[in-house]
């Protein structure tokens, strides 16, 4: 199991941190995943999966000290934290099929944070919101791969 | 296919911290149900800073006073480090250090003094975190803010950085007559000094002394006595990356050092930021040794909402504007002005709002506000709070008995609504410098107008429309210094300048930009001609 900590999301330094506790919990279910012996054929995908996912969280933490506007931050009041917590409790003795449709869902809700997110960013700070738009899609590709396995 | 073992418990999620949960799953068999008790805040960089020293002639040194004062945190009430009242001794010996730095500093080429602002920048990226949680700690600022302050420090110093194509003259061939030439020079001045205030205890200090510095003066700073931790922090990369001793000085204190500075012959010029009576004090009394000022004073900011505003992200953006840094910025809202229909619905959405801003420490990263930065403080904003109920005023949202649990030490004021304040009520005119939002309803912007020039300060202001032609009458006719359209925190980035009109400034030039290198640098007319 991966631990993760996801604050409520009511300011812009909230909501990055949501986004490195998902990038954290994903990579970390990644890495539990290439370990699964009836998941080996997968095992590569899933480790450079685990990788992209670590890099991610240093492409926030980038925008989280290059990004912020201190003219511009407002509170955020809408962006419910309940709608995007993920499951990091990594199935034991899953097969390729299984691990896919786990790890499928942890990007699908991260796909949807990050694109809900990106709208309200729009308002606040563009440059965030592309970030935000560019990880949600990535998420989206990620999901697509996973469902071909 | 996998199986997973029965849950005894579904997992769950729990509020372990004010704002923070952690998510409860299941993780082995034997403890099913693993159970965290308590949601970290970010850390602190040091709980206890110890006694400060001065930066001098490129040395820490221990002050000789026996008048050293605590250093709070704001948010725990705890003693966080310890300030000397540097004597007057102390203060000349830093401006005797920086006077004996300046030709040497003055002759390095500005490439090279760029290039040291460039190292600079690189080591306050590497250390950017820890600057931001140091000002949370001393000031009460929420950590955002506080990241977003240490931003905002960094771009003043990549600005001076590029002084090379900042401080070129001109010239012009013939200028004088035919075969005559003539130059205009940009020169160095000597020794300049800041005396610091305590809202942005990284950010202010950096509006002056890498814009004088860059330029070839040395400089001499005093931080605000309330947060000089920040300030004593960034000086340590200063001599880290490199800058020849005696170029940067800080000396801690209080008024001993700041009566030094203006009153000594070698310190050329001063820059403050403060209160208006003190900015007029400082203004009067350097001016009268002869030196060049540039005086920052207070504020008694309007934001005005026109019918036509777009409700839901007028208020998004007031919020920030009226409770960022718990209304202690020189730039934060203060007089709400409603003009006509919008006035109900503007003020229900307000408050529903207001309600839902989150108070606490500001290493919870999903605090909104902290709190006032001394026990003082709380006492003169709530005073001001006490004063609109006795003329009349209502108070809508009352944030004189908040109260945030673990924090009863803190200096938390709430944040507060108060309708049916009038032009003539202490808190439509005076500045409270706290989270306070006074509540007017006028007919039309022209009133709104009239309402804004009845004060004496003239810092900021703003109007909040879809109407270009409102926009623009507005941005024409309001005598302050900063106008925001649909912007509530009129904050000039690094490369503009920024002060305020009437009381909120005295002087000409202002912090920042070209205006900085002005205000440091000097025109020296050259005539050449050659026989």
């Amino acid at each position: 199991m991966v631990e993760c900590e996801f604050p409520e999301c009511t300011t812009f330094g909230a909501v990055i941190r949501f986004a490195l506790e998902l990038e954290k919990g994903a990579a970390g279910v990644y890495e539990e995943l290439s370990k699964e012996p009836r998941a080996a054929a997968a095992a590569e995908t899933f480790k450079a999966m685990a990788a992209a996912h670590k890099k991610r969280g240093d492409l926030l933490e980038f925008t989280r000290q290059q990004k912020l506007n201190e003219m511009i931050l407002e509170p955020i009041q809408d962006i419910k934290r309940e709608n995007y917590l993920i499951d990091t409790r990594t199935p034991k003795g899953s097969d390729v099929k299984a691990a896919a449709r786990f790890a499928g869902k942890i990007e699908e809700t991260s796909a949807k944070f990050y694109l809900d997110s990106a709208k309200i960013a729009k308002m606040l700070m563009a440059e965030a919101a592309r970030v935000m738009d560019k990880l949600g899609k990535e998420n989206q590709a990620n999901k697509a791969k996973l469902d071909a396995l | 296919m996998f199986e997973r073992p029965p849950p005894r418990f579904s997992s769950s999620v729990v509020r372990v911290f004010p704002g923070r949960y952690k998510v409860l799953w299941p993780c082995n068999a034997r403890g099913w149900h693993r159970r965290i008790d308590r949601m970290t805040l970010l850390s602190e960089v040091k709980k206890d800073y110890g006694k400060l020293k001065n930066f001098v002639n490129g040395e820490w040194i221990d002050s000789t006073s026996d008048k050293v004062i605590d250093i709070e945190n704001p948010s725990t009430g705890e003693v966080i480090g310890k300030l000397p009242m540097s004597t007057v001794e102390e203060t000349k010996a830093a401006i005797d250090a920086a006077h004996e730095a300046w030709w040497a500093w003055r002759e390095t080429p500005p490439i090279t003094r760029g290039r040291l602002f460039f190292r600079l920048k690189e080591l306050m990226e590497q250390n950017f975190e820890d600057v931001a949680r140091i000002m949370v700690q001393e000031q009460g600022k929420t950590i955002d803010e506080a990241r977003g302050e240490t931003r905002r420090t960094i771009e003043n110093v990549e600005v001076a950085a590029g002084i090379p194509s900042l401080m070129m003259g001109y010239s012009l061939e013939d200028g004088g007559a035919e075969g005559i030439d003539e130059d205009a020079i940009i020169s160095p001045l000597g020794v300049f000094a800041a005396i610091c205030p305590f809202n942005f205890p990284a950010m202010i200090p950096y509006w002056f002394w890498p814009y004088a510095v860059a330029s070839g003066n040395t400089y001499i700073v005093k931080p605000s006595s309330q947060v000089p931790l920040t300030q004593n922090y960034l000086t340590k990369l200063v001599e880290q990356a490199g800058f020849p001793p005696g170029v940067l000085n800080i000396v801690n204190g209080s008024h001993e050092v700041s009566d030094t500075l203006m009153e000594h012959p070698k310190v050329k010029g001063i820059s403050f930021v403060g209160s208006s009576p003190v900015a007029k004090y400082i203004y009067k009394k350097s001016a009268e040794n002869g030196k060049r000022v540039q005086a920052q004073g207070g504020a008694k900011n309007s934001l005005v909402v026109m019918p036509d505003a777009v409700l839901e992200r007028t208020v998004s953006n007031m919020l920030a504007s009226y409770y960022g840094c718990a209304g202690q910025r020189c730039l934060a809202g203060s007089n709400l002005v409603a003009i006509g229909d919008i006035a109900e619905p503007l003020l229900k959405k307000w408050v529903e709002r207001s309600k839902l801003i989150k108070m606490g420490y500001g290493l919870d990263e999903s605090v909104n506000m902290g709190p006032v930065v001394s026990a003082k403080a709380k006492k003169k904003v709530i005073e001001y709070i006490d004063s609109a109920e006795t003329e009349g005023a209502k108070i809508l949202l009352d944030g004189r008995k908040a109260k945030v649990p673990g924090y009863e030490k803190g200096h938390f004021v709430g944040p507060t609504v108060i309708d049916q304040v009038t032009p003539d009520m202490k808190v439509a005119k005076e500045e409270i410098f706290g989270p306070v939002v006074t509540y007017l309803r006028m007919d039309s912007m022209d009133e709104a107008i009239d309402f804004i020039h009845s004060s004496p300060f003239g810092n900021a202001a703003s109007i909040y429309t879809q109407s270009g032609k409102w926009a623009r009458d507005f941005r024409y006719k309001v005598q302050c210094g900063n106008i925001g359209i649909n912007v509530g925190v009129v904050a000039a980035m690094a490369y503009f300048p920024f002060a305020g009109y009437k009381d909120s400034f005295f002087g000409d030039l202002h912090g920042q930009g070209q205006d900085a290198i002005k205000f440091f640098t000097d025109r020296k007319v050259v005539i050449t001609r050659w026989f």
